[in-house]
């Protein structure tokens, strides 16, 4: 008999209370963080869009019919998709590799580095913008999508090697150990055992980057010269700039599009996770 | 050492990765027997006139230089960030431009930075240049005497008001204020007449930017007989009574609540409500802005208008007191720059010639609203006729002013931003404004150069 | 958790001379170099992309490096001039103090105990409620940010949202982004952020033994006492680490107070990477704008730090 048959017992009314309590609360909660998102919808289905939150008289797909075009659009979104997706997968696989010796060799250096790492967090990165110019002009990787993969995974690994470390810390040595009896190597027991384990942890990882490598607008702006390599957070920026106050509709409507990609990957990967996506794991300190 | 190897080798393999995108980087290096012209230009939503012109001369000059390929590289920015892109290609000879869009207003700073091509020698050579006219000729110079740019256009700035809020309010037409009371006691009219409509509107704070001066304070400041800048000692001039009275009037219009709520004109994009739904609507009495207004408003602009050719006049900005010229109004415009690490500075100059003919300017300045620079151009009839108030916003050239771009003009203008905003918003008064104005500029150029005439 | 304790992989006990096992030792440098070559390719990365231009950056900020003007194409060592001017900079105070006041607010009170709270309600809450809320708290981080900032805007301007909700029950809102900038960024970015402790709470909260919690309870402990006395304290790792971080991506917002507020009206809502951006870029002044950079770092740094030391007598 345990103790949790002995108190918590379902019915006891305090329970029920509390339950209901929280669920109100929560309600409200979720509430307030929805309304701000349902203008965003509603006015890309307005064509008559206010600031306000209202619902259109005539519900329309105008507003996303005036910018879907590919130049505009859909350019645009497979640059960014390239950029992200590029950048997100390099990450992965360079704080994977990184954080494996952080995690299970204790050296020296480990802590070092990964406070020195930390404060790279903190870096605002439109100050490095400058010498980054000019470093890809030496390197001549201007206008290079490949090459700005590789700045924007680079401004991302400090974060992602901390919480792919944390994570990796979570899962338990004595898996690899029975491998190691085996005769397997440290990198195939990592390909093999390790990473499987850590699939919810670099799923996280990955969606962290991507989301954030989806919005960046400086970096592109700065290292990409082509207008056919530009990805939607450019041409988005430039969007605002023009339209602002007075077409609202469509800028929702541009906004939606671009939103959705992020949105729908979030939902595949937590789905792929079994419907839990959660930082279990990733912050221990 | 199996297990090292094939570590070494999945390392190898990540590392290589880094160095192969130096490697295979983009970037068009033309090298072998062609050459290729880089063009640097911005492009917009609203402003697409110059990459129409130079998509169509890019074939044109293509087949008339056999060999050389055009490069166009439109940066879709706002102007901050154009200048700030354009700026960092500048740097260096691989990224830098052989021929770019250059604003007046930091022309030269950037000469200074040795960015632009000194091509007095070109212009020598160029039997066109006699067709420029003489504001033109100066606005690409610099500081040595030089010609860095040519001009594009020019625009001016006058002021625009609604026939019927006018009409409405008794005022007699076609208006044309002398004196700065006379702005005063029109706005007083229509206010009392129209409540609802915003009687006179002048930009003022940080929101609008440059346009916060050159469309507002300027035109106040230069009909007090006072200026910005000592051309003749090359010093800033602080404690002038006419910068006062220029806040003074501002603070008179937002505080009698003739012009728009101080909360509106703080955002950046109060402009477009002037144009896209104020003057449409009949909501606006008068405001001061630029020539290159019927841009906005004619077929295939951003806020289209057709009626505008009956609603709107144009009248000039008076001075104070109505004191000789009788008018003010500022000049800026955009050139064309040939970069000073240019591989072939003739070839690049011929692009610019052929970007400037006669042909060309006349549609660019009918495409884009722009005050036309060449006297060939300006009397062509298709020219003349492009929108009715041509020729209104062509005379405000006689009493134009230019601004003194220097290097630190843009960190002077803030100031001078800031100083309308204190105003207007009431957080200091007049004279706080100006004191905290002339400590800035002492602050930013240096004790030395300033002056107080 | 660490490997300290444990078996060591095979690079240290299979097929190698020698005795292996826990504690430290002398390796040979063939061995410690396989075992930290995977580190590499980031290591790599990091050095090239994100140190150098660190390095870069900060000997900027002694010169006047400039994007236009004379000091572009020769730029001079000033020494310490940037920072001097910096801190005589009327800005600068104001901009330092607005930033600490956005971190405070929006981060380690809002975001940190909105998340604490919405994963406590959540373990008392219905599976269904909780998965909306969830979902709807996250939606909002998951946004790019751009469309963040704009959807803000809208909800914070005078004819927006906010106001309209407010004028539903009896009262004029007045214009949130001219008259209280700093408030309408502050919960933007509250808004905008929850998810991450949110996420980080409910794992931490999953792992709090239920043994424990029940323990209390059969002693008497009510729900307060619970959460003071035993909750907290056993996810104090989490939440110090979860403060750190939100606090350091907190610094660097820039977009979100861009697009709402562009740091006005006035400077009424500059924090430092408005008024850095402010100064590289719109006026060009690259080595100011990289020495107000280099402040922000050493800030981020201090809070680090702060951090660090709160952290250090949990580890074994």
């Amino acid at each position: 008999m345990t103790v949790s048959a002995l108190v918590t017992s379902v019915a006891s009314p305090r329970k029920a209370t509390a339950a209901i309590l929280a669920n109100a609360v929560l309600i409200v909660i979720a509430l307030c963080f929805l309304l701000p998102l349902a203008w965003l919808v509603l006015a890309s289905l307005d064509v008559k869009a206010t600031y306000q939150t209202q619902i259109p008289e005539q519900l329309s797909l105008d507003n996303f019919a005036a910018v879907f075009n590919p130049e505009l659009t859909f350019l645009p979104l497979w640059n960014s998709l390239l950029l992200s997706g590029g950048a997100a997968v390099v990450t992965v696989l360079a704080s994977v590799l990184a954080a494996y010796p952080l995690s299970r060799y204790a050296m020296r250096f480990n802590k070092p580095f990964m406070y020195g790492v930390l404060f790279g967090t903190c870096l605002p990165i439109t100050a490095i913008m400058v010498p980054v110019y000019s470093l890809f002009v030496r390197l001549n990787l201007l206008d290079s999508i490949p090459a700005t993969i590789f700045f924007m995974a680079a401004t991302s690994l400090p974060m992602a090697i901390w919480m792919t470390k944390n994570f990796m810390d979570s899962v338990p040595v004595s898996l690899e150990e029975a491998a190691w009896v085996d005769g397997a190597s440290a990198m195939n027991a990592l390909r093999r055992i390790v990473v499987p384990l850590m699939r919810p942890g670099l799923s996280v990882v990955f969606i962290f980057v991507f989301i954030q490598a989806w919005g960046n607008f400086f970096v592109p702006f700065v290292l990409l010269l082509s207008p056919s390599k530009q990805p939607a957070a450019v041409s988005i920026y430039s969007f605002f700039g023009q339209y602002g106050a007075i077409a609202y509709g469509q800028l929702a409507a541009f906004s939606v599009l671009y939103s959705v990609p992020v949105i729908l990957l979030y939902v595949l990967v937590s789905r792929g996770m079994g419907g839990s996506f959660t930082m279990s794991g990733a912050i221990k300190g | 050492m199996h297990r090292n190897a094939k570590l070494a080798l999945s390392v190898l393999a990540a590392t290589s990765m880094v160095a192969l995108a130096g490697c295979t980087a983009a970037g068009g290096n033309a090298d072998g027997d062609s050459q290729s012209l880089k063009i640097v230009y911005q492009k917009t939503d609203s402003f697409t006139a110059l990459d129409e012109l130079f998509t169509k001369i890019k074939p044109e000059f293509e087949a008339a230089n056999p060999g050389v390929t055009v490069e166009l590289e439109p940066i879709q920015a706002n102007d901050d960030d154009y200048s700030t892109k354009l700026a960092l290609s500048q740097k260096s000879a691989e990224t830098a431009p052989d021929v770019f869009y250059e604003d007046t207003f930091r022309l030269r700073s950037d000469i200074d930075a040795g960015y632009l091509l000194n091509i007095d020698d070109q212009l020598a050579d160029w039997d066109e240049w006699g067709q420029f006219n003489e504001g033109a000729k100066a606005a690409g110079m610099g500081d040595d005497g030089s010609v860095y740019a040519v001009p594009l256009g020019t625009d001016t700035r006058g002021i625009w008001y609604s026939k019927p809020v006018f009409a409405a309010a008794g005022i007699e037409l076609p208006w044309q204020p002398e004196t700065w009371d006379d702005i005063l006691t029109a706005a007083r009219a229509i206010q009392d007449t129209q409540p609802d409509v915003v009687p006179f509107n002048m930009y003022a704070g940080k929101g609008t930017g440059e346009g916060t001066v050159m469309q507002s304070f300027y035109e106040l400041l230069y009909g007090t007989g006072d200026t910005l800048y000592n051309e003749d000692d090359q010093k800033w001039v602080v404690e002038s009574q006419g910068f006062k009275d220029s806040l003074e009037f501002l603070q008179t219009l937002y505080t009698e609540k003739l012009a728009l709520d101080p909360s509106e004109a703080l955002d950046p994009n109060v402009w477009k409500k002037v144009f896209g739904e104020l003057f449409p609507q009949g909501k606006l009495g008068g405001t001061v802005e630029g020539s290159y207004t019927p841009s906005f408003w004619q077929t295939g602009g951003s806020y289209e208008w057709p009626a505008y050719t009956e609603d709107m006049a144009v009248a000039t900005f008076p001075t104070q007191n109505g004191e000789e010229p009788g008018g003010v109004s500022m000049s800026g415009g955009w050139t064309l720059a040939v970069g000073a690490k240019t591989a072939d500075a003739d070839l690049a100059f011929d692009f610019l010639a052929l970007a400037v003919s006669q042909e060309n300017a006349l549609w660019y300045a009918i495409n884009n609203s722009q005050i036309a620079v060449r006297t060939d151009v300006a009397s062509e009839p298709t020219y003349l006729a492009a929108n009715p108030f041509v020729a209104d916003v062509t005379e405000l050239v006689d009493v134009t002013h230019y601004r003194p771009a220097t290097s630190d003009y843009s960190k002077i203008s803030a100031e001078v931003q800031a100083a309308t905003e204190a105003v207007i918003t009431g957080q200091m008064s007049v004279n706080e404004a100006a004191a905290a104005y002339d400590t800035a500029v002492e602050g930013i150029v240096g004790a030395d150069k300033v002056t107080t005439k | 958790m660490s490997a300290d304790t444990v078996s060591r992989p095979p690079s240290e006990v299979v097929g190698r001379p020698g005795p292996s096992g826990p504690g430290p030792r002398r390796r040979p440098r063939g061995r410690t170099l396989t075992r930290v070559l995977p580190l590499a390719p980031a290591v790599v990365l990091l050095a090239i992309f994100l140190l150098g231009p660190v390095i870069w950056s900060f000997y900027g900020s002694f010169t006047d490096a400039a994007l236009t003007g004379a000091s572009a194409q020769d730029p001079q060592w000033v020494g310490l001039d940037n920072y001097l001017t910096l801190f005589k900079d009327p800005v600068f105070p104001l901009s330092l103090w607005l930033t600490f006041v956005f971190v405070v607010a929006s981060a380690i009170v809002g975001q940190n105990f909105l998340g604490l709270g919405i994963a406590l309600l959540m373990n008392r809450a219905s599976k269904v409620v909780s998965a909306v809320v969830g979902t709807a708290v996250v939606a909002a981080w998951v946004l790019p940010e751009i469309v963040a900032a704009f959807v803000a805007y809208a909800y914070f301007s005078e004819d927006g949202t906010l106001n309209q909700v407010l004028a539903a029950a009896g009262m004029t809102g007045p214009n949130w982004l001219y008259s209280f900038p700093m408030l309408s960024i502050i919960l933007a970015n509250a808004w905008r952020g929850t998810a991450f402790s949110m996420m980080v709470y409910r794992a931490a909260l999953n792992d709090v033994p239920v043994e424990v919690t029940e323990a209390a309870m059969i002693d008497g402990a009510d729900g307060i006492k619970r959460l003071t006395w035993i909750t907290i304290p056993m996810i104090k790792n989490s939440i110090a680490t979860n403060l750190m971080l939100i606090t350091l991506q907190t610094l660097s917002v820039f977009t979100l107070i861009w697009v709402m507020t562009a740091g006005g009206p006035g400077n009424q809502s500059t924090t430092l990477p408005i008024m850095a951006f402010q100064e590289a870029f719109k006026f060009g002044d690259i080595g100011y704008g990289t020495a107000i950079a280099t402040v922000m770092l050493l800030i981020g740094a201090a809070f680090s730090l702060v951090y660090i030391r709160a952290l250090r007598p949990e580890k074994a």
